[in-house]
């Protein structure tokens, strides 16, 4: 790296003892440890966003490529040349058409809006919820308090899939008091399959955040709510939330990316098909027939897919640190 | 209207009794003081009053209804808190017209109504500030605005001054009382300062370890305290407290004595009891013109000067041995002085100093209960007593 290299030659200025050239960096590093350090973090960084983000670009590569040219995708779409352009052909060999092909094959619009709806049902079910645990956790003082959230805890410990049996016979069952509402009576192949089990497995990080959250809003500023006309739970609501906007954003942004990406228990609670409710997983392996598998399609489903979490993370991003600049409280 | 009454109220948490059994009678329009030191329990009252806490046996009643159970948006209150609570996502039309949104006024009384209470508060142009562009004074008055704005029928403070400093909050105290004459509604007030209390109360409401002590006027409460802790507590500096007994010729401590008829004040002899005077009512025998009945002189020493421009707090040493301890005024071979600023005492000087009868107060060295406030005029003229013990 050349920041590294940089540093062998500033060492120039002692001469009286000679060194190697490691020896000569390791001298400067002690010496001047802060470009180390620097050294140190772009490493990291440059080695971070590399694993993260190069699949994002080899995927896009992937679904440039052509169907029958698959076999060889480089770090350009097997078939890309450039030259293409000055005859004209303004795709340079690659096939951009995937992308519309993505919503031809099958509806993935629809597969895209069932995740999107469970997921947003979802967070709002386990922000409603966990605010209220929140602020009896963080702000009121009850026996066996802690206990109590140790066990809320535990819950977040168990593997997903101990859920799995009980709950998918539960959902299997014809209960008669849902037949008005679901025609068979069971949940299974409903969104209520996922947003359930999803609401509770995704609580206890919920109410962990927030109850962090709401125990720092000063005592005195809910006293203010409540005695200027607030219940308990309207100055939860007006005051205490909003003021909390970076902890009710974090909390919500990763149940929402948590629940939108689910597969496991998505993949079991349907059968599937698109009017089903089955989310984006279940439509990527749709692309997967029984003779061919489209990987270029997938690939570009798969982008499609990320990019309302893409948009969502960055439009929160900037909701929490305002609402970290907006803070200001006087205690 | 506005009147607030405490019935036997109790509050326990675990352990500790935070307020035992509070009796109170506040008066519409009054502004009555709690006082007293830090964890006494006047906050916890306070909150009670506002609904913030519930008590765990009495209760308040609130222009004659029982509000005990009732949470704290419908008891007709109003409160300013010690923290000043603004809510910092708010502007100050927001935060001012918060209770008025919720109760759903339309949008032209809120407006009129929160343009009144700027008015009060003086802060008319800044209706569209946010918490965080304001000096601690302009928030404090936002606060009160807010409180004001809903016409209570009690106000209550909570130390809302502790967070400003010295010069804005003798200044805020002023507003206050303006405020309170404006207004003409009960303020029931908060704090530890009892500078502030003297100066802003009707009734001063002195509460220690959760008891109250004594609910009067602030001259009383200066001049007649009904025992040990009110006068120490009211007025600053604090009384000077000598412990003694009761002897047939009146009272005994191991460096001086005052006489009177023990059987005039129906004391039995004796018992142990607390001689207490107020720095200003210990002078030297050269400037008694204005005593009409003092003690006889006792013989001290100077130790420190403190000069405060407008008089000078003088310690005397009572004895030879006497140390200077931190609590002169809980030492009995100690007095604290209060004198003239052109006073010509040095440090470590031999005078002469005189007690103000009228001004003595007796208390029982036991419970601390007054039992007297001045003495009767000496009769007999006993050479032997006002000496030194040494």
């Amino acid at each position: 790296m050349s920041t590294e290299y940089d540093e062998i030659q500033a060492v120039d200025d002692e001469p009286d003892i000679k060194r190697g050239k490691i020896e000569a960096w390791a001298a400067s590093a002690i010496k001047n440890p802060d470009r180390t350090y620097r050294a140190m973090f772009y490493t990291a960084t440059i080695f971070f966003l590399v694993t993260t983000l190069f699949p994002f670009y080899w995927l896009f590569m992937v679904a440039l490529t052509e169907q029958r040219q698959l076999q060889n995708v480089g770090l350009v779409p097997s078939g890309f040349d450039p030259s293409l352009l000055a005859q004209g052909d303004l795709t340079m060999g690659t096939n951009p058409g995937v992308f519309i092909e993505v919503f031809t094959l099958i509806p993935f619009h629809r597969y895209m809006f069932n995740s999107f709806v469970i997921a947003t049902v979802t967070t709002i079910v386990v922000l409603l919820v966990a605010s209220l645990a929140g602020y009896v956790f963080g702000r009121l003082r009850f026996p066996f308090k802690g206990p109590l959230m140790l066990l809320v805890l535990v819950v977040s410990f168990f593997p997903p899939a101990a859920f799995f049996i009980p709950l998918n016979r539960l959902f299997n069952t014809n209960i008669d008091i849902l037949r008005p509402v679901l025609a068979d009576g069971s949940l299974y192949n409903t969104p209520y399959a996922m947003i359930i089990p999803f609401s509770a497995i995704f609580m206890p990080l919920a109410i962990f955040i927030l109850t962090t959250f709401y125990s720092q809003i000063p005592d005195g500023l809910e006293d203010a709510a409540r005695i200027e006309g607030t219940t308990r739970l309207g100055a939860l609501f007006r005051v205490i939330v909003p003021l909390s906007a970076p902890g009710v954003a974090t909390a919500g942004v990763l149940t929402f990316i948590a629940v939108y990406n689910e597969f496991f228990f998505s993949f079991l609670m349907t059968d599937g098909g698109a009017d089903n409710w089955a989310p984006i997983v279940e439509g990527l392996l749709q692309y997967q027939g029984q003779y061919e598998v489209l990987f270029n399609v997938m690939a570009a489903a798969s982008i499609v897919g990320v990019l309302p979490v893409a948009i969502l993370v960055v439009v929160a991003q900037e909701k929490i640190v305002s609402g970290l600049t907006a803070g200001a409280l006087k205690e | 209207m506005g009147d607030v009454k405490l019935e036997a109220i109790t509050k326990r948490y675990d352990e500790v009794t935070a307020v035992d059994d509070m009796n109170l009678d506040i008066r519409d329009g009054e502004f009555v003081t709690f006082v007293g030191p830090s964890g006494c329990g006047k906050s916890t009252t306070m909150e009670t009053i506002a609904g913030l806490t519930k008590p765990t046996e009495g209760k308040v009643i609130i222009s004659g209804r029982d509000v005990t159970k009732l949470p704290p948006k419908d008891r007709g209150i109003s409160m300013v808190f010690q923290n000043i609570a603004l809510f910092p996502h708010m502007d100050v039309f927001d935060n001012i017209s918060f209770g008025l949104r919720l109760r759903d006024y339309d949008a032209e009384e809120i407006q009129r109504r929160v343009d009144h209470a700027a008015d009060v508060v003086q802060l008319e142009d800044m209706q569209d500030r946010m918490p965080e562009e304001m000096s601690g004074g302009q928030r404090q008055r936002v606060a009160i605005a807010r409180a004001i704005v809903r016409n209570p029928d009690v106000f209550l403070m909570d130390e809302p001054l502790a967070n400003l400093d010295a010069k804005l909050r003798v200044h805020m105290r002023t507003e206050l009382q303006r405020l309170h004459k404006e207004l003409d509604t009960t303020i029931i007030y908060v704090t530890h300062d009892q500078a502030e209390a003297m100066t802003m109360s009707d009734r001063i409401c002195v509460i220690n370890s959760g008891q109250l002590q004594q609910i009067d006027p602030p001259l009383v409460c200066y001049n007649e305290p009904a025992n040990t802790f009110v006068a120490g507590f009211i007025g600053s500096p604090s009384m000077n407290f000598i412990e003694g007994e009761i002897t047939n010729s009146g009272f005994k401590s191991e460096h001086f004595s005052v006489e009177f008829d023990p059987k005039a004040l129906n004391v039995d002899l004796g018992r142990t009891v607390t001689l207490g005077v107020r720095p200003e009512d210990v002078y030297e025998t050269t400037k008694t013109e204005f005593v009409d009945d003092r003690t006889d002189p006792i013989s001290a020493k100077t130790d420190v000067l403190e000069p405060m421009g407008n008089e000078v707090f003088i310690y005397l040493l009572l004895s030879e041995d006497a140390e200077a301890s931190m609590d002169a005024a809980k030492a009995d071979d100690q007095l604290l002085m209060s004198t003239d600023p052109d006073s010509t005492l040095g440090e470590d000087e031999q005078i002469e100093v005189v007690l103000d009868r009228n001004k003595l107060h007796l208390f029982d060295g036991v419970s601390g209960e007054a039992i007297t406030h001045g003495l009767a005029p000496s009769t007999a003229d006993t050479p032997e007593a006002g000496t030194q013990a040494d």
